[in-house]
């Protein structure tokens, strides 16, 4: 009697429980096996992270392996706007000071309601700051580490070597043309957290570790760089130009030791620079040359047989009336030759020689020399420049383009022409890259320089070179630019400026030489854009930047003095 | 009934014995798993340690020589001339003392020369000599 309720009660309570388990194995089936996939994705995706590490970005080096532009790591403050919106203006005002930044635009990001946002973006933060914001324990602000790009030198040869944008990608300069070696490969590493959110380095799944990115070694010397910098900066404050170029080079190989513009920008400062500043005028900006371009003219006549260093030619004292139109010298000539047209450096004389010579073969030897083609230096930004083909030309043309007109080039085109003279005849591309090396220093890639062809025969550039020791004569338009101790060759130039169509009083004041005439290794071109002060000859006002610069560079490459040989050594 | 007794003891103390060996073995294969895996860890740590050393001073050393670069600018270097009124100044040319490194042609000339005796490394020194001051009379003269 009594055991019936009983019995009944455990049924009961066997069937309950045998539903709940058969319930709870259900679920477990359905967890463990039919929704395993799914979930076991979700539970590693709780656990594990992938974490990604940005390899470095390599060097830009002087020719010598001096830094001029490397990568830094540093920490950069971030922080979560959507929680530090209320309190932004409390936190700016305690950080400001720590990121050296103003309280108000620190304000406007942190209330930005942006998940992300870099509260220093450009100014490295010390381990002392860091550790003061961290004591702080501030909501929502967190570090991260970071490259950033740093420019030891500063301004110093900042349009060759560019900038980077916030992203560390090349922008400008070498930055932006070598911006695939330079950038490194990123890699990454498969982790999992602690609950204090530390790495568990025994349960690193998979790694694979970061690339650095190569190292650029330019042609560019830094010391060269300051010395033709420091002088550009002297004719700056003298003559105040509108803009000025420096470019020094060697001519047997077309390296380029330092390249230079101004207005000129500091990498490190962005923010205070124009674009008119970032803009490489070696290599952007064309001009009508004036007289440096005789030198076209004058050795493609004598290359051509046409002329020799003693025909002689009359200069109409100075007034030259052709095709309509009246053709004058800065000074009144009467007969001159060849050689004293260079050195006089005569419009009329060299428009004679252009008569002699003819528009075909004119314009052959300029394009021979490259003007109107793009030097294809390894700099982005480059201009071919304006030389108009035959079919283009008028009946002034002729007289015109000897002397440096109706033609516009850039000055690095200019100063490969001049080199192509010193270089006995062979044309060489300009280098500026002279090899990419990795981390390790080990050379990828050595480039060697570049024939690009023979415009003149070795004799027309002796001939030339005989003519244009004189420009720096005491009576040639240069004497301020010899070098003691050095046999300078070389050639002004002072282009008249065109404004809406118009030449106007402002010149283009220019020098283009190179040393030791008999063996050159140095070429330095100089040009300044409207000087000031009532000199715009190319020869007093271009002229001693070209001597101070070569000066100081000869001393420092240790160059062994080159005295101009006695007239009876040079005839045997 | 005793002989039944002892036989169920014996085998008891068996069973006993047995469990106990099991049990030790697999206490000890327990707490192995754990020191092994503990020292896994204990390593892991210490790798990472060493990692975010490594990491640190690479992070200094780069941050040394972007300072190593600046201070060795050539404007810094002029500034700190400046500054310290070292009035240092570049060599005059006749202070300056040229080495000349002889080429390939000098190595051959060297290997095939006859060993010298006493009074012919004087000899030859006096004959260079010699040709090297009448060039540029010769010169002069053509």
């Amino acid at each position: 009697m009594t055991l019936a309720p009983q019995k009944g009660r455990a049924l009961i309570l066997v069937g309950a429980l045998a539903s709940v388990f058969t319930a709870l194995s259900f679920r477990l089936f359905d967890l463990h096996v039919l929704q395993h996939k799914e979930l076991s994705a979700l539970a590693q995706a709780n656990r594990e992270q992938v974490v990604h590490r940005q390899g470095r970005r390599g060097m830009i080096l002087d020719v010598n392996g001096n830094p001029l532009a490397s990568s830094l790591s540093v920490r950069i403050v971030t922080a979560d706007a959507t929680i530090t919106t209320p309190q932004a203006s409390a936190i700016a005002e305690q950080l400001a000071p720590l990121l050296k930044t103003d309280v108000d635009s620190l304000t406007q990001k942190l209330s930005s309601q942006s998940r992300y946002v870099r509260l220093n973006p450009r100014v490295k933060l010390d381990e002392d700051a860091v550790q003061k914001i961290r004591a702080m324990k501030l909501k929502g602000i967190s570090f991260e580490d970071q490259f950033v790009r740093s420019y030891p030198n500063g301004p110093l040869g900042s349009h060759v070597i560019g900038f980077v944008n916030a992203e560390e990608k090349g922008v400008q300069g070498i930055e932006s043309s070598m911006n695939d070696y330079l950038e490194g490969q990123a890699g990454y590493e498969v982790i999992e957290r602690d609950r204090k959110g530390r790495e568990i380095r025994a349960l690193r799944d998979e790694e694979l570790g970061p690339r650095d990115g190569y190292n650029v070694v330019l042609t560019v010397d830094q010391v060269v760089q300051h010395i033709a910098e420091q002088e550009l900066e002297k004719a700056m404050t003298e003559f105040k130009p509108q803009a000025a170029v420096i470019i020094v080079s060697r001519p047997k190989t077309g390296e380029i030791l330092a390249m230079s513009s101004r207005p000129t920008f500091d990498p490190t400062n962005m923010e205070a620079t124009s674009a008119d500043a970032r803009r490489n005028r070696c290599i952007s900006d064309v001009a009508e040359p004036g007289s440096t371009f005789k030198i076209v003219v004058c050795s493609g006549a004598l290359n051509e047989g046409i002329v020799t260093l003693n025909d002689q030619f009359d200069c109409e004292n100075g007034a030259f009336m052709y095709a309509g139109r009246l053709l004058h010298d800065a000074h009144p000539y009467g007969v001159l030759n060849v050689e004293e047209i260079l050195f006089h450096s005569s419009n009329i004389g060299a428009a004679k020689v252009g008569l002699r010579m003819g528009p075909a073969r004119l314009s052959d030897y300029i394009h021979r020399y490259g003007f109107g083609h793009k030097t294809e230096i390894t700099l982005p930004g480059e201009v071919s420049g304006i030389a108009h083909p035959l079919s283009r030309w008028n009946n002034l043309s002729i007289t015109r383009i000897p002397m440096g007109h109706e033609i516009a080039v850039t000055p690095l085109q200019m100063l490969m022409a001049m080199n192509t003279i010193a270089n006995k005849g062979v044309r060489m591309k300009p280098m500026i890259v002279k090899s990419i090396k990795d981390e390790n220093g080990i050379s990828i890639f050595d480039y060697q320089p570049q024939v690009v062809g023979q415009v003149i025969a070795p004799r027309t550039c002796t001939l030339m070179t005989t003519a244009l020791r004189k420009v720096v004569g005491p009576d040639g338009t240069a004497p301020k630019a010899g070098v003691e101790g050095f046999d300078v060759a070389g050639k002004t130039g002072t282009a008249q400026k065109v404004e809406n169509g118009q030449y106007v009083r402002k010149y283009y004041s220019s020098f283009i030489g190179f040393f030791p005439a008999s063996d050159p290794e140095i070429s330095i071109l100089v040009s300044l854009d409207d000087p000031e002060g009532g000199a715009f000859y190319g020869g007093s006002v271009a002229g001693p930047v070209f001597k101070a610069v070569a000066e100081k560079v000869a001393e420092y490459l240790g160059m062994e003095p080159h005295p101009p040989q006695p007239e009876v050594a040079k005839l045997s | 009934m005793m002989k039944r007794n002892r036989k169920r003891e014996s085998l008891r103390l068996g069973t006993v014995t047995k469990s106990l060996v099991v049990c030790v073995c697999v206490a000890i294969s327990g707490l192995g798993y754990v020191w092994q895996k503990n020292a896994i860890y204990r390593l892991g740590d210490e790798i990472k340690k060493r990692e975010t050393a490594l990491s640190s001073a690479q992070k200094r050393n780069m941050m040394f020589a972007a300072q190593l670069a600046h201070l060795e600018s050539p404007a810094e270097l002029e500034a700190k001339c400046q500054e310290y009124n070292l009035s240092l100044v570049a060599p005059k040319e006749t202070q300056v003392v040229r080495l000349y490194e002889p080429g390939p042609e000098w190595d051959i000339q060297m290997a095939n020369a006859p060993i010298p005796t006493q009074t012919q490394p004087r000899q030859q020194a006096q004959v260079k000599l010699q040709s090297r001051n009448s060039q540029p009379t010769t010169l002069a003269r053509q």
